[in-house]
């Protein structure tokens, strides 16, 4: 019985590929504050920021888009708390 | 002789009370355009980016008029301007931010799922 080359199971496991940043694949270099609809994407339904370990966003634009959110719930664009 | 300051490129968003009538607002308006012109600086451009919901309430107020500003001044008039923006009442909240350049419209690439 012949086999052929088999990768181990635990390189299996842990071997998922690496989300590309979403800002990086759109090729969008300054992250607005006045742009509510693309934020949005990245708050929970609370309002809270999520986590980049989820979104897949690099850590500069983690950062850019962190300062973009509070910029715009300083405005009352986007809530600090969701309610509902 | 005094020097000339040197000015810079900025961006400011003011949130003006809906309560008020298009009158008012205009003269609050003039009153936050005249603040920059008195002191050396210009108006270059303004979007009026019309009534809108507030995420939260702001001293028991839920809408406000949302006008965008793009104008040069020198960053000491900048702080005297600050000071007066607090004291005015019909303005709820103001964002002010350097940046690089005019826009020429207020739109945004949606981000590709």
């Amino acid at each position: 019985m012949t086999m052929g080359p088999r990768k181990s199971p635990v390189e299996n496991l842990f071997s998922k590929k690496r989300k590309q940043c979403p800002f990086v694949a759109a090729g969008m270099h300054h992250i607005d504050y006045k742009d509510i609809e693309t934020l949005s994407r990245f708050i929970t339904e609370r309002g809270k920021i999520l986590p980049r370990r989820i979104t897949g966003v690099s850590f500069n634009n983690q950062r850019k888009l962190c300062s973009a959110i509070k910029k715009a719930r300083h405005m009352a664009l986007l809530p600090f708390v969701s309610e509902e | 002789m005094a020097k000339k300051e040197r000015t810079h490129l900025y961006e400011g968003m003011y949130i003006f009370s809906a309560s008020l009538s298009d009158d008012a607002r205009q003269k609050a308006l003039d009153k936050v355009t005249a603040g920059i012109t008195k002191r050396g600086g210009e108006v270059l451009k303004t979007f009026d980016q019309g009534r809108k919901k507030l995420a939260y309430e702001i001293n028991t107020k839920r809408d406000g008029h949302y006008i965008l500003l793009y104008f040069s001044v020198s960053s000491s008039a900048m702080t005297e301007m600050w000071r007066e923006y607090h004291l005015n009442e019909d303005l709820i909240r103001f964002l002010t931010l350097r940046v690089e350049k005019v826009p020429e419209k207020i739109e945004f690439q949606p981000l590709s799922a």
